[in-house]
């Protein structure tokens, strides 16, 4: 049970070779199909992988989030409210494939109906690497390089490179004088997910959100769920009087649904608080609420073991009380543990998802995916742009769909063992 | 079965009280009421609240309060609403009725397309339907109900099917099936994932049973075999399901109701937390406790007439088969 190593889909070991089998037997046996064999393995663990490999790549992109993101998420360009997202061209206006993608710029041509024309008479091309707003990559390391961002105009820099066509060049080269005498006027923005009412860049926000959701649930989760053990071991271990008092207190906690639960607690503190203050509020409230569940868990399986034989001896090796519970039993309680905290996850995470989103979380001008999905609920700009709206939402969904299938591949590998 | 609601009751009774008990010292010890706020605000001078405090009997200690309120409790007041300025019973009745009616319709949703499916799914392992539902668990398990409600929002503001917003405040609101659809589809979905993963394991494990060859052999039509005998195998790990999804439903109905205007109870508490309104919100914890207890006790009754072996007088004490199976699957999200 406490081996978490999984076996390799290459492993040799249950090659049909049993030392029962004669020379004879051996020779004539059916060629192995490895590769079925492998494949088969795999797929039976597709979910673990599959899990993981979703779970990892969110937590990534959340620890680099502000170099992916192209510009600072509370930055506010006035001019360009609610702009739909920026389309990226391979063809220019007169239909000529271009090598590197580019954009155009956009401009509000009507403020009230908040409608965008394209402006073709300059491209940008897009850019890797270029330098915006200073940032500290890992909390450490001060830079201001981004993944990508938008390049000045082309035609300006290099005269015109396209010699070909007169006209347009008359209008390039005149635009490119003008901007020679002044300074420059800085390129477009290239808005993937548009912008939120405040000129916003959404991508930017939805991938500095992701710090904060991705940190608050599961740090929520993680705390809970070692209080929970601590007290449920405590519990099955300790005996009756503590026993009672904890149980009827978990029992007081699992009556009311969750959410209710945590908006009653959320209730008791201040309702406007910094970002930073109100993820510590909800990460203590998440403490504070799920450990009763937790707690249970453990505590049936502490007593489930207490009365095996290898906590006899251990016993009979005169170890002490705490070394026996947290050495020898609770490593061998650990897999259903681990389930049920990768269970809870979801559910702390949506929590704060939906706290944020009543706007009792976390609050603007911090982004969260749940205070970013509160502009979806407005009914007109939800019809007009309901992907770019949801984006928030396909996140989350797609962060819980990686966490339950990786607590689901834990459990079956469990099985798979227990057999 | 008496004996089971009246010792069943008097547990509810006591979990209410600490629940009640807890709530009460929280809300209180933080210093969180809505006079907090208004000061403030400074919207109000130091002899104004000193009086208000005084009308609204803020200025006792917190044992006396809280005895007071409960003695209140008792006669079945529950005190005056800080917002609504109107008593919190007549606020949360109404409510009540609409989170009741919206629970109930989620739950037959969730219920009847998880046993069709579930019988289906396990007449034959790996067949078409199998892998569906397999998928079907997946999805529904993993897509949060803020999600579904905001899509659901998305395709209400597309169409013009459904009406919605504007159920009335005050009145009882018209419990039409078109408004009532959305927000119970979206109560529902995450319930199908909890009921269907428990059907199929639970109706694949019955129709293995000998009885179930019984039934067969006998000649009866499969579906009759499913119905009517392997079903009520099946039943009652769902049965106590339903319990804990009363719960579930409850909890999504505070994000279901707000986004998608169903003044129940749901949208309710947002508004007691939004406000400070600590009566309004005791009363919430309280009724939604209780009927969440109230569930479970429901789902024990139902188990009970469903399941012979469980009632006590008749046939001598025996151990299902099957035991206990464990849920396959996690709770839906919120």
């Amino acid at each position: 049970m406490t081996d978490t190593q999984p076996p390799h889909p290459s492993d040799t070991r249950d090659a049909p070779t049993t030392p029962t089998q004669t020379a004879w037997e051996r020779a004539h046996a059916a060629p192995v199909n490895w590769r079925g064999r492998a494949r088969r393995r795999l797929a039976r663990r597709w979910k673990l992988i599959a899990g993981l490999g979703i779970v990892s790549t969110f937590y990534v992109v959340a620890v680099l989030a502000s170099f992916i993101a192209p510009y600072d998420a509370s930055e506010q360009s006035r001019q360009q409210p609610l702009a739909p997202p920026t389309t990226i061209r391979f063809r220019d206006s007169e239909g000529r494939w271009q090598v590197r993608p580019f954009i155009y710029r956009l401009r509000l041509t009507d403020p009230l109906a908040r409608t965008y024309s394209e402006d073709t008479s300059a491209r940008f091309p897009l850019k890797l690497f270029p330098r915006g707003h200073s940032y500290k990559l890992f909390g450490l390391f001060q830079t201001d390089r981004h993944l990508f961002g938008v390049a000045h105009d082309l035609s300006r820099r290099s005269g015109a490179p396209q010699n070909s066509d007169a006209t347009q060049n008359a209008t390039a080269t005149q635009s490119a004088t003008q901007s020679a005498n002044a300074s420059p006027p800085p390129p477009p923005r290239v808005y993937l997910l548009g912008t939120d009412e405040f000129g916003r860049d959404r991508l930017s926000r939805l991938l500095m959100a992701s710090r904060f959701s991705l940190a608050v649930g599961p740090l929520g989760t993680l705390l809970a769920g070692v209080l929970g053990v601590f007290l449920g071991c405590v519990s099955g271990y300790a005996g009756r009087r503590v026993d009672a008092l904890l149980m009827r207190a978990a029992d007081a906690m699992l009556a009311l649904p969750d959410l209710v639960l945590i908006l009653a607690a959320r209730a008791a503190f201040p309702l406007v608080l910094p970002p930073a203050r109100a993820g510590a509020l909800l990460v203590g409230i998440f403490i504070a609420i799920g450990w009763a569940e937790m707690a249970r868990l453990a505590r049936g399986m502490v007593l489930g073991l207490r009365e095996r034989e290898f906590v006899l001896a251990a016993v009979s090796l005169g170890l002490t009380e705490t070394r026996i519970l947290f050495r020898h039993i609770l490593p061998n309680a650990s897999r259903p543990l681990v389930v049920q905290l990768s269970l809870m996850l979801p559910a702390f995470l949506l929590a704060e998802t939906a706290l944020s989103f009543l706007g009792v979380g976390v609050q603007e001008p911090a982004a969260s995916w749940g205070n970013m999905l509160v502009s979806a609920s407005n009914l007109t700009l939800l019809g007009q742009q309901p992907l770019v709206l949801l984006s928030p939402a396909f996140a989350i969904f797609l962060f819980v769909l990686g966490v339950r299938l990786l607590s689901d591949g834990l459990r079956r590998d469990g099985d798979l063992r227990a057999r | 079965m008496l004996k089971l609601i009246l010792s069943r009751t008097l547990q509810g009774v006591v979990v209410l009280v600490v629940v009640s008990a807890l709530t009460f010292a929280l809300l209180a010890a933080a210093g969180g009421d809505a006079l907090g706020e208004l000061a403030s605000e400074g919207g109000a001078s130091e002899a104004t609240l000193r009086e208000l405090r005084r009308v609204y009997g803020l200025d006792e200690p917190l044992a006396a309060r809280y005895a007071r309120w409960l003695v209140n409790l008792a006669r079945g007041r529950m005190g005056e609403s800080f917002y609504y300025h109107a008593p919190v019973a007549t606020i949360i009745w109404p409510r009540l009725v609409r989170t009741l009616a919206l629970a109930a319709a989620a739950l037959l949703l969730a219920v009847s397309f998880s046993l069709a499916l579930g019988a289906l799914a396990a007449r034959r392992q790996g067949s078409l339907w199998d892998r569906a539902s397999e998928l079907v668990i997946l999805l529904t398990a993993s897509t949060p109900r803020i999600v579904l409600a905001l899509i659901t929002l998305a395709i209400v503001a597309r169409t013009s099917w459904f009406p919605i917003g504007g159920a009335g405040e005050e009145t009882l609101a018209d419990f039409s099936p078109l408004r009532i659809l959305p927000p119970a589809v979206v109560l529902a979905l995450p319930l199908v994932a909890l009921f269907l993963a428990q059907a199929r394991e639970g109706l694949s494990h019955a129709l293995a049973q000998d009885f179930v060859q019984v039934a067969r052999a006998k000649g009866l039509p499969e579906r009759t075999v499913i119905v009517r005998h392997a079903l009520r195998d099946a039943l009652n790990p769902l049965i106590t399901l339903f319990g804990y999804a009363f719960g579930s439903v409850v909890s999504g109905s505070v994000i279901v109701e707000t986004v998608l205007g169903w003044p129940g109870l749901g949208a309710l508490s947002v508004n007691a937390v939004r406000y400070r309104d600590v009566p309004l919100l005791m009363g919430v914890v309280m009724i939604t406790a209780t009927a969440v207890l109230a569930g479970n006790l429901f789902a024990d009754i139902l188990l009970r007439l469903n399941d012979p072996r469980l009632r006590p007088r008749r046939a001598p004490a025996r151990t299902r088969r099957g035991g206990s199976r464990s849920l396959d699957l996690p709770a839906p999200g919120a």
